[in-house]
């Protein structure tokens, strides 16, 4: 799969000047309206210069207003977080919900002449110019401990007038946005629950149930309330010499497509039923209680299958994940 | 403006008064004043982001929010409840206990010279500034430490935002800042803070300059530390006596990591979990067990010892290294760390009679700065009735 990269894209945050930065915080509180207006003037000329005022030219046609959506469901069962789920994983094990939130970038749509299109993200609380923070949990019932009451479920963005048949978009935030610094970070890279701060990034998808019964966990430690599954880059190293983080062995990024997609009519379900599929959920053999992307966590094999990602590597494992399906609106 | 100029002098004037000796002439620039160092000779300029320059008012503001409990999620713990002065700023316990009770894996570590550290905390290769570490504390959920989260994180900040005092401090130091009370100015100056707390001053510091003389136990332990006998200098040399350093002039910086032998759980060489050291972030198997070796400067003061504080007093210490690691008979823990195959190949049974070892202990006490654990710079400004 051809994932677009980075390259001539607009530039990260982190490289924004710091006076750029808290301007931009500052003017967060006070209008909307200003700030995206400064957003787009800042970062869409993918200049250096925190005055450059220059919007970029205008597309050939017109822009339409595209909407990816977003939904959960186990299986075909609508997830939500007063509904208990169904049983899940190899056991069977019936669970509620307790968080699931995920980042999504690198949004494309395709042509029916196979020409792949970036969607340009309108900027909100929920989405910067390339990353947005899908949110499908309502702080409410089962979720009330690890939620938060706000809700995104859809990429909201613009597309030149076309007619767009594809869609690819990636699980998982840029290195360039993936290790700002959570607490300077403008929305919605600014989420503390999103924060992975022991690995310098960000947690790209928090994926919690709470199975009946807990997790058993390997003597002397108690049973864990909650199944975790929190993807992210790992094996990450810092550079001593300049005090920034600059890689990680392993990014563990999920590229996503679907071949046949009209925004329109469908939208993209994420399955938890599929996600836990070769997971047992009552018993954790050590590590992270669930899978909280390390190499060497048993429970791990099992969710990386899911997703089609290599666990040694991180690298993408090839087509076949089941995490996403598209089904109609 | 020109109470806040006053308020800029006030708090220069003071931090020169209680700085101690080396103290030289500050100049202002504006509305704050730069800042200078204040190093013994033989330390070399700290390297400070260009992000986050270095001035006094951003020290002292960094100092009241160090210990300033309103800063935690429940208002009851500050940066200074684990990282007490008197204890070189460490909390003298097995394991730091967070804001919500929950135990931390891991012994709270000095922060004497921290600005010389390129990596943070025992065994994170990720973590390589001051102010990207503190988000594990102020914001980390495993374990809650000051407990700030999404639903307290406006609520914690409008504590400090309300108070007037605090007000002035930041808008001083961040004139163009119309709402300057922000996590990010507040971790600014707290790192700003750490960076200043710099300890050059132990006996040995003075026995180097000749101003003071060793005892003839002491010079032993001295000897024997940097000789090729007990061979303690490969993981604790340089000034700082660590090996992980970082300055304004540094080039290329290693980042060594060890295991030393302290487990080896069924003859396997692991190390316990969650405190498996470098191998909890990069998963690599040669990477169990190894942890930073931490400067011994202040040592004495820092009981208990070990990422996980599981050797109680500097003389267990000097025994676990004298025999080339532990050995665990029984219970869930049981192996024998000296056997341990991932262990350090520096680290081996040293043939040290009881007098040597209490000779190196001796020489270990001569590493206590006491104006570390006394100056008032650095101390917590609420005990004194100050207010911020």
């Amino acid at each position: 799969m051809n994932v677009s990269s980075d390259s001539g894209r607009t530039p990260a945050v982190s490289a924004r000047p710091a006076n750029l930065q808290r301007r931009s915080r500052r003017l967060r509180a006070g209008s909307g309206a200003l700030l995206a207006t400064l957003f787009v003037a800042a970062c869409g000329g993918g200049s250096d210069d925190p005055v450059a005022q220059t919007p970029e030219p205008p597309p050939a046609a017109a822009p339409q207003t595209v909407a990816i959506e977003f939904a959960a469901k186990a299986g075909n069962v609508a997830v939500d977080c007063n509904t208990p789920l169904g049983g899940l994983g190899t056991a069977g094990t019936p669970a509620t919900l307790s968080d699931l939130r995920f980042y999504v970038s690198e949004a494309v749509l395709v042509t029916d002449q196979n020409a792949e299109v970036p969607i340009t993200l309108t900027a909100s609380d929920w989405q910067n110019d390339q990353v947005t923070l899908i949110d499908l949990e309502d702080g409410t019932g089962f979720c009330a401990t690890a939620g938060t009451p706000g809700t995104n479920d859809a990429i909201r963005g613009t597309v030149p007038t076309g007619n767009y048949t594809s869609l690819k978009f990636t699980l998982g935030v840029p290195s360039s946005h993936n290790h700002t610094d959570y607490a300077v970070a403008t929305s919605p890279m600014d989420i503390q629950a999103m924060a992975w701060s022991w690995q310098a990034g960000r947690k790209f998808a928090k994926i919690e149930v709470n199975p009946e019964g807990g997790v058993a966990r390997p003597s002397p430690a108690a049973a864990s309330t909650t199944f975790y599954v929190h993807l992210g880059a790992t094996g990450c190293t810092g550079n001593p010499a300049t005090g920034e983080t600059v890689a990680c062995t392993n990014p563990n990024r999920m590229p996503f497509h679907a071949p046949a997609f009209d925004p329109a009519r469908q939208r993209v379900v994420v399955d938890l039923a599929a996600l836990f599929a070769g997971a047992n959920l009552t018993t954790d053999g050590g590590g992270a209680p669930g899978c909280m992307s390390g190499t060497a966590d048993p429970e791990c094999p099992a969710v990386f299958d899911a997703l089609k990602l290599d666990l040694a590597t991180g690298l993408p494992a090839g087509s076949g994940q089941t995490l996403f399906k598209v089904e109609s609106k | 403006m020109r109470v806040l100029v006053r308020l800029a002098a006030a708090i220069a004037c003071g931090l020169a008064g209680c700085g101690g000796d080396g103290t030289r002439v500050v100049e202002e620039t504006g509305s704050t004043t730069t800042w200078a160092w204040s190093l013994p000779a033989f330390f070399p300029t700290p390297r400070i982001p260009e992000s986050n320059p270095m001035a006094v008012e951003k020290v002292e503001l960094g100092r009241h929010l160090f210990y300033d409990r309103r800063l935690s999620g429940n208002g009851t713990q500050a940066c200074g409840s684990c990282h007490q002065q008197t204890k070189a700023f460490t909390d003298g316990l097995v394991v730091s206990i967070g804001s919500t009770g929950e135990a931390h894996p891991r012994n709270a570590q000095s922060l004497a010279n921290v600005a010389y550290n390129p990596t943070l905390t025992w065994a994170n290769p990720a973590l390589v500034s001051l102010e990207k570490q503190m988000e594990v504390p102020l914001f980390g959920t495993d374990p809650v430490e000051m407990g700030v989260n999404d639903s307290n994180s406006a609520e914690v900040l409008g504590r400090i935002a309300a108070d007037p005092a605090y007000r002035l401090r930041f808008a001083l130091l961040w004139p163009d800042q119309t709402q300057p009370v922000t996590w990010g100015n507040v971790i600014h100056a707290i790192a700003a803070f750490q960076r200043s707390i710099l300890s050059g001053n132990s006996r040995y510091d003075r026995y180097l300059t000749g101003q003071e003389t060793l005892t003839l136990a002491e010079t032993r332990g001295m000897n024997l530390f940097f000789g090729e006998t007990a061979e303690c200098f490969h993981c604790h040399s340089s000034f700082n006596f660590n090996d992980q350093i970082v300055h304004a002039a540094s080039r290329a910086v290693e980042t060594p990591f060890h295991n030393t032998g302290l487990y080896n759980i069924g003859g396997t060489g692991a190390f316990p979990e969650p405190n498996r050291g470098v191998f909890e972030l990069t998963q690599v198997a040669t990477d169990m067990g190894r942890f930073r070796a931490p400067s011994l400067r202040n040592v004495a003061v820092t009981a208990p010892y070990m990422h996980d504080g599981s050797i109680a007093t500097l003389e267990d210490v000097v025994a676990f290294y004298a025999a080339g690691g532990r050995n665990i008979t029984d219970g869930p823990l049981a192996g024998d760390g000296r056997a341990n195959p991932l262990k350090n190949d520096l680290i081996n049974q040293i043939s040290l009679s009881a007098g040597d070892q209490a000779d190196l202990v001796a020489f270990l006490r001569t590493l206590t700065d006491t104006s570390l654990l006394t100056n008032p710079a650095w101390a917590d400004p609420f005990t004194a009735n100050t207010g911020p």
